[in-house]
């Protein structure tokens, strides 16, 4: 009885949901879709398309074409946690992929240790190494062999910020950051970096970032900063305040040397913006990079979506789901092992270039770390890559 | 309206379809998950996390519209929620207590906060209330996220453990049984949160504290010469609305995991707590319930047909339930079952 | 504490009280005329800043012009959602408007999701973004004065065309008593299409005003139409001119705080929520 009713009940979800009798491999993704930080999420769901449709008209994985089921995460941890376990044990899942927001991937830990699949993960950057009472990501399951951490920690973060900064030859930073998970332990790790490096942090100050609940006026957090008369501004926040506080460090005169931002994203258009003349900003991947990787992903990425991959989180989903497959071909099968032996021994291909595998501070794999970082600097009109010195594509320029 | 109540209260007893109700519920939860498990095997666990949002926004949806049957449309319910998990998880971090004392507490940190904002509002009517109780939930939120780093964490938040964590056996069961375990102990909890809320507002409704509260709703003054004590009721209201939100607060902090400002005081909080007792049916029991399975299975339904814009389909599902049923879900089923009454009495 | 910094600190303040009742006066106009808590203001807003930005990047349009088209796109698009939904719940409690305008306010927002993306937008290569006049080492920006200006023109636009034109008398009529104003022949249903639509009107010029200080989002209105429902109802519902005046104190109290305490931007929010708190309550011991 309660198996006729488990059949028919299946038979009925499977035709109401259309689910195709699943063969080969699928790989489950975690994105936020929706909400405030859709944009993160469609960039990532678009490298990951490209990457499929590559994966597949290269042979696929296991001789089968690739399947990849994507979930909203709402950027809500009580969503995620669903989503998450919907793909574990509807669609049966081996391997997940994406990820964005500490909030959710602190909500997913004790499922993530339940399941144990192999998680590779591009958000949640928050270590909670430094934080007194904290425990980041890092801290919880970096250790863990099915853990595969992509995108550098915070640490990674500033350390690149602040070598940048340090060879700029300011003498003096003013720090705003936004005041969440993001900007908070980010804007400390900075200080400390910044003044071991010898410079000399002349305030660090708060706002409210656009994306959680501020209505953009940052007039009074920037007269502070241009008070101190640093040589350097140096803020963190999210992609959606680049302009109003680009702005109004124009209009409010304060004229630095330098404008240095390290925001998630940049948002496309603001080049062509006048204020953003020598601002300068970290990013993790250029659309303008020369090298061949970098050439081939944005042509190809282009002709897909019809726009250009600006946000570096679209390079990291395309790495990501690559990994996954060469990692899984090259084992042979999806046992979990022989995978994780794979990806911890193999090079593989990304838009930045070659990449693998490292132990962090913690974890035990991490893809990139300071080295996935380029400051850019908007020079009339255009983006042209300032550091590292080596894919340099025009000297920085003072703003003064 | 007032017809149908005088009526009602001349019938002397009356079938408790209500208690019966709470059983049959207490029940159906009972053994909703050992059914999802034979049904469904590994993917009960996912239905189980799926009924378990639903059964926080049942208790969410519920609680508001036991403050809202005195007529205080509440925008305060995230500082409620917020209040409980903070209270929680301050508990879970620096007091050496079991971490079963957390949750009760949680919910008397709801009460207190909320009987605060009671008192001082209790002259407000309509959009002046609300906007003070939504005014009031930003402050707290911004006072918690300006606490001392050390104490609260400030804006990183606060790691809070988990209620649950089943062991697992190697070679005598499969991982997802244990995350099954886990899911079912938490569907318990928040069950047994919900039935308790679902008694409070029973027994508002079995009361004379019904006509008291709608007394209030229609008209204070009125209410007030005729003997009800408005102050006094409006205040048990909040009581009652809050305690079982910030409860919940409380267990929703162990089961993802951390608190965080913007998270725990988010202000879609409010809105799901408002939106789901009208779309279910405003000032019963069942309804704000209804609403609860109802969205949430829309909007689960949803996100599983169509990946791009699930949530348009959303929004016209409220828009079109507002406009062909103005009385939600129940007041549309009740009023055809009344109709066929008529109907059949007339035969 | 630097002089100038407080000096400052009081021009931004004021110059703030300019954006913030250009947010309100839209919604003002609902609530006050209508009687309706329009949930879906803030995506009214939303819509007007991609307009403009679409305006822009299609045919280079400057916002400073297209405020004349999206204006207009806005009244209509106002008319549109209150000819199809509004106008079947006016009688409904106003717990039903609450959840038709959520509802509402969800498509628009997931539709713009699916139409420009969630990535925030720019309006680049308009020069005025940057443009601030010094004076004594203190800046008066210029799109800031321009919302100042615009907003003041507007809440007193509105303010004489209600109390002086034949629209504005039937608005306060149908404000006061729906039913008697039906009886003395005012077309009651009209007024409310004229009165939602420009309130949808007046939020796109917010729009657009947003397009030009911030990037435009699928949830840029968000915050603003939280802070808009506090100031006009502090204003005190119909009171239009009050708007200046609430919007005037709590801005300048949060430049205020964001300036004199460290870290006080992230108290702004706190700041404003507070003193609407505490005047509501105040005034709601004082007067019963």
């Amino acid at each position: 009885m309660i198996k006729t009713a488990r059949f028919l009940t299946s038979l009925a979800l499977a035709g109401l949901l259309g689910l195709a009798s699943a063969q080969g491999v699928s790989i489950g993704i975690l994105s936020p879709l929706t909400g405030g930080s859709a944009g993160t999420g469609q960039a990532q769901r678009a490298g990951f398309e490209l990457a499929l449709a590559e994966i597949n008209a290269a042979g696929g994985v296991l001789g089968e074409p690739l399947r990849i089921i994507i979930e909203d995460t709402q950027a809500n941890p009580a969503v995620g946690l669903a989503a998450f376990e919907k793909l574990m044990t509807e669609d049966d899942v081996e391997f997940i992929a994406g990820g964005f927001s500490s909030g959710v991937t602190l909500a997913l830990v004790e499922s993530f240790r339940t399941f144990q699949p192999i998680v590779m993960w591009i958000g949640g950057a928050v270590s909670g190494i430094g934080i007194d009472g904290f425990d980041g990501i890092e801290e919880l399951i970096g250790e863990e062999d099915w853990f595969f951490h992509i995108h550098p920690w915070d640490y990674h973060n500033v350390g690149a910020a602040t070598a940048f900064a340090a060879q700029t030859g300011s003498e003096t930073v003013a720090l705003l950051h936004e005041d969440s998970a993001f900007g908070g332990p980010g804007s400390a790790g900075a200080q400390a970096l910044l003044e071991e490096a010898g410079m000399t942090v002349t305030l660090r100050e708060a706002f409210t970032s656009t994306l959680l609940g501020g209505t953009g006026d940052f007039r009074a957090a920037i007269s502070k900063a241009a008070a101190t008369n640093a040589d350097m501004l140096y803020w963190i926040g999210y992609d959606s305040d680049v302009v109003p506080l680009s702005g109004q460090i124009r209009e409010l005169n304060f004229r630095p040397q330098h404008i240095f931002g390290a925001p998630p994203g940049w948002p496309t258009e603001f080049a062509a913006a006048p204020e953003a003349q020598c601002v300068t900003g970290l990013i993790g991947f250029m659309p303008n990079l020369t090298n061949p990787e970098a050439i081939a992903f944005t042509r190809d990425y282009r002709a897909m979506h019809g726009v250009d991959p600006d946000n570096y989180m679209a390079a990291l989903a395309y790495a990501n789901l690559w990994a996954y497959a060469d990692a899984i071909n090259a084992a042979g099968s999806t046992d979990q092992d022989a995978v994780i032996a794979e990806l911890e021994a193999g090079t593989f291909r990304s838009p930045i270039g070659d990449w693998s595998f490292e132990p962090s501070v913690i974890a035990k794999h991490q893809g990139f770390g300071e080295d996935l970082w380029l400051v850019f600097q908007y020079q009339n009109g255009v983006r042209e890559i300032v550091w590292p010195i080596e894919k340099a594509t025009a000297p920085l320029v003072s703003c003064r | 309206m007032s017809a149908s109540t005088r009526t009602r209260r001349t019938r002397p007893a009356q079938f408790p379809w209500d208690l019966v109700g709470l059983v049959l519920l207490a029940v159906a939860v009972a053994f909703a998950p050992d059914l999802l498990k034979a049904l469904f095997g590994r993917a009960s666990v996912s239905y189980l996390s799926i009924a378990t949002n639903a059964l926080s926004l049942s208790i969410l949806a519920l609680s508001w519209d036991v403050l809202a049957r005195t007529g205080q449309l509440s925008l305060a319910h995230a500082a409620f929620y917020g209040a409980g998990a903070y209270t929680t998880a301050l508990l879970a971090r620096h007091a050496d207590v079991p971490l079963w004392i957390g949750i009760p507490l949680g919910g008397l940190a709801a009460v207190v906060f909320a009987l605060l904002l009671g008192a001082a509002t209790l002259r407000l009517r309509g959009i002046y209330f609300a906007i003070a109780t939504l005014s009031a939930a930003e402050v707290l939120k911004a006072v918690v996220h300006h606490l001392p780093t050390g104490i609260a964490g400030g804006n990183a938040g606060m790691n809070v453990p988990t209620l649950f964590r089943p062991e697992f056996i190697a070679g005598q069961m499969e991982r997802w049984e244990v995350a099954f375990l886990r899911n079912e102990a938490y569907f318990y909890v928040y069950a047994t949160l919900l039935c308790m809320t679902v008694l409070a507002s029973i027994l508002v409704q079995r009361s004379r504290l019904k006509h008291a509260f709608t007394a209030i709703r229609t008209n204070e003054e009125v209410a007030g010469v005729m003997g009800v004590r408005p102050a006094r009721l409006k205040l048990l209201a909040f009581v009652l609305s809050s305690v079982f939100v910030g409860m919940l607060g409380g267990v929703e902090a162990h089961r993802v995991g951390s608190v965080l400002p913007e998270q725990s005081f988010s202000v879609s909080t409010t809105v799901l707590a408002l939106v789901t007792p009208i779309f279910g049916g405003l000032y019963t029991t069942l309804g704000p319930i209804v609403g609860a399975l109802g969205l949430s299975s829309v909007q689960e339904g949803l996100r599983r047909v169509f990946s791009d814009g699930y949530l348009i389909g959303y929004g016209v599902v409220l828009v079109l339930s507002i406009l062909f049923m103005p009385r939600g879900v129940v007041g549309l089923v009740g009023g055809l079952l009344r109709r066929r009454g008529k109907r059949e009495a007339g035969r | 504490m630097d002089t100038t910094l407080l000096v400052q600190a009081l021009v931004s303040g004021v110059l703030a009280a300019g954006l913030y009742a250009l947010v309100s006066v839209g919604l003002a106009l609902a609530i006050g005329v209508i009687g309706i808590v329009n949930f879906a203001h803030g995506e009214f807003f939303m819509v007007g800043a991609f307009l403009a930005y679409q305006l822009f990047v299609t045919f280079g349009i400057d916002p400073v012009w297209s405020l004349f088209i999206v204006a207009p796109a806005l009244f209509a698009l106002g008319a549109i959602i209150y000819t199809s939904t509004i106008r079947f719940v006016l009688k409904a409690p106003e717990l039903n408007q609450m959840l038709l305008t959520f509802g509402i306010g969800i498509i628009l927002q997931n539709l713009a999701l699916l139409i420009w993306g969630g990535d925030p937008r720019t309006i680049a290569g308009i020069t005025y973004r940057g443009i601030g006049y010094q004076i004594g080492g203190v800046s008066i920006g210029l799109v800031p004065l321009a919302s100042f200006v615009v907003s003041l023109v507007l809440v007193l636009g509105l303010y004489w065309m209600l109390a002086r034109t034949p629209l504005g008398r039937a608005m306060r009529a149908v404000a006061q008593n729906r039913t008697g104003a039906a009886l003395v022949g005012l077309e009651v249903n009209r007024v409310y299409l004229v009165a939602f639509a420009l309130s949808a009107l007046l939020a796109g010029i917010g729009g657009v005003m947003i397009a030009v200080i911030q990037s435009p989002t699928p949830v840029v209105g968000f915050a603003f139409t939280l802070k808009a429902f506090a100031i006009v109802v502090v204003a005190g519902l119909g009171n239009i001119r009050g708007i200046l005046f609430a919007a005037l104190f709590v801005a300048v109290a949060e430049s205020l705080v964001a300036t004199l305490v460290p870290n006080g931007d992230t108290l702004r929010n706190a700041v404003f929520f507070a003193i609407i708190f505490a005047v509501l309550i105040r005034r709601s011991w004082r007067t019963a």
